[in-house]
């Protein structure tokens, strides 16, 4: 227990005297890692806070507009809204009348001096569907046209066009964001394995001593492990920093300008850890790989 | 017999009479097939004085380096203390360098640590956690006769005194063998006639030493046994030798 102590306190007390004294390659490590993973970072948080936007359009866009035929009697209505309602494809069905959809159209002054002019409400009642998925429109479009109570002139109201682009946007983001992240994580894997290197290199004599006198393979390597850790550690702690203020300010923007972006606090909490892990990982890998090829003798 | 000859292991004699290294038909190829050892045989004893003699690429280094496993013979046996290690695993090497206290010519002492750190360090990554490191430390630069640098850099010494650090940390854990592979090299020959009346009290204690060196005026003032090795041979062996063979001219 005494010599764990010891050799525990060994690494950690060489791991922060190597840091210290090496203290410009250290930081430039640091930096390198910082840069990286404030890049991995920035690049998963707008592609969520893009994704979040759409997300957000596409559920306005998942509502369909049913027309009723004026001649529909009531008991049929409400049979047809409760066919729809107990549908698990359906969230929520609404039923609109003739009165209100006079009155929601006549909030456009054109259309409600129409209306004054033709002195009769010529609109139809409408249920108003809002569904789970995009894809189901389609099937709620046709099932509609079959339904004897529809308005057979304008049956349905909603924008197939609109929505497959959406789709369309949100996979090309997600590709693109997990793309750019993955390249750069490789990058910064390479970059922190040859920076170590470089630190190895600078106490290559010291590896060569401990070798000789019988230092275990495992007593050279943990405190360049450990400089490696807190490396990733300080970097991720400082780009992670970076990223949040830089994503409350973009929220705050975005807000200013009445895009709806929500500020995602999970997210932001899960994103950390993500970087606090991965940058503690890419350190120790680095590390382990850096002061490999030292330990061959 | 199904066992091969060659694969029996070699029956050890009692532990006392016990070499502590052995080199049965040692030959060492490196990969860009020069032969830097031929067919070595030799025994050296507990408390044993050895030079290993011989002009520079004869072999000597090689030895050193294949006793500490640096690197392993393409043929033949090498034993240490009874332990064969031309073919031991990687993870036992730690084991086998504590038996060894070894000093180069160039010192290796890490210039950020004083001589106490230095010292010390030797025993901080053997044995983690060593009671009175302190003392130990102070008592093997006592030895040395450096008890008054503790808190000097190595780049505040001189040459000399330097080696003499580099004795101290491979003192410190108490050796079995100690090997000095040219610790004269890089000094003038006052500073090392001090060095080897060092090594010899060291001797003096016990501990087995084996020198390689090519200072001829050490070697023939000292008169202890000789391994004189050429082109990767050992040509002669001599109980109390000298630097070159009797009646061998100087070039």
């Amino acid at each position: 227990m005494r010599r764990l102590g010891a050799a525990l306190w060994f690494a950690v007390h060489t791991a922060g005297q190597n840091f210290r004294r090496n203290l410009g390659v250290s930081l430039a490590g640091v930096f390198t890692m910082g840069l990286i993973l404030f890049l991995v970072g920035g690049a998963l948080l707008f592609t969520h806070s893009v994704d979040s936007v759409l997300q957000a359009q596409q559920a306005k866009a998942s509502r369909i507009k049913i027309y009723l035929s004026d001649s529909a009697s009531l008991a049929s209505i409400m049979d047809f809204q409760l066919r729809l309602k107990n549908d698990p494809r359906v969230i929520s069905v609404t039923f609109e009348n003739k009165d209100q959809a006079a009155r929601e159209a006549a909030q456009n002054p054109d259309i409600q001096a129409a209306l004054n002019a033709l002195g009769s409400n010529p609109l139809p009642a409408s249920l108003n569907l809002n569904v789970r998925q995009l894809t189901d429109l389609g099937q709620f479009d046709s099932m509609a046209r079959n339904t004897p109570i529809v308005d057979k002139t304008t049956a349905t109201d909603y924008n197939p066009d609109v929505i497959g682009k959406l789709r369309t946007v949100i996979s090309v983001i997600s590709l693109v964001g997990g793309i750019i992240a993955l390249i750069l994580l490789v990058i910064s894997l390479v970059i922190i394995m040859n920076t170590i290197r470089t630190a190895v290199y600078a106490r290559r004599t010291e590896i060569e001593i401990m070798k000789l006198v019988g230092a275990t393979d495992w007593f050279v390597r943990w405190p360049f492990i450990l400089e490696g850790v807190i490396g990733g550690l300080l970097a991720a702690v400082f780009s992670g920093g970076i990223v949040f203020l830089g994503y409350k300010l973009f929220v705050q923007a975005a807000q200013r300008s009445l895009l709806s972006v929500p500020f995602d606090a999970s997210y932001s909490a899960a994103l950390l850890f993500l970087l606090v892990l991965g940058g503690v990982a890419v350190g120790a890998f680095g590390s382990y790989l850096g002061v490999r090829r030292f330990l061959s003798v | 017999m199904s066992v091969a000859l060659a694969e029996r292991p070699i029956m050890s004699p009692a532990p006392a009479l016990r070499p502590v290294i052995s080199f049965h038909g040692v030959t060492k190829v490196y990969p860009n097939g020069t032969t830097a050892l031929r067919d070595v045989n030799l025994a050296v004893h507990q408390g044993d004085f050895c030079f290993l003699v011989g002009a520079s690429g004869a072999g000597k280094s090689t030895l050193v380096r294949l006793l500490i496993r640096e690197e392993t013979a393409s043929t033949g046996r090498i034993f240490i203390d009874g332990h064969e290690i031309t073919r031991m695993p990687h993870r036992k090497l730690p084991k086998l360098r504590r038996k060894f206290g070894i000093v180069f010519q160039d010192y290796k002492l890490l210039n950020t640590r004083t001589v106490a750190q230095n010292v010390a360090f030797a025993l901080q990554v053997t044995r983690p956690g060593q009671r009175h490191l302190r003392e130990k430390v102070e008592e093997v630069l006592w030895i040395v006769g450096l008890e008054d640098k503790l808190d000097k850099y190595p780049d505040e010494l001189s040459g000399g005194e330097q080696q003499r650090v580099a004795i101290a940390r491979a003192l410190v854990h108490r050796p079995r063998i100690f090997l000095a592979d040219e610790p004269t090299g890089n000094l003038d020959p006052d500073t090392s006639w001090g060095i080897v009346q060092l090594l010899l009290q060291i001797n003096h204690r016990g501990t087995t030493v084996l020198m390689a060196t090519h200072n001829r005026e050490v070697v023939d003032l000292v008169r202890r046994r000789v391994i004189a090795i050429e082109d990767g041979r050992v040509i002669r062996d001599e109980a109390q030798g000298s630097y070159l063979r009797e009646g061998e001219a100087t070039i």
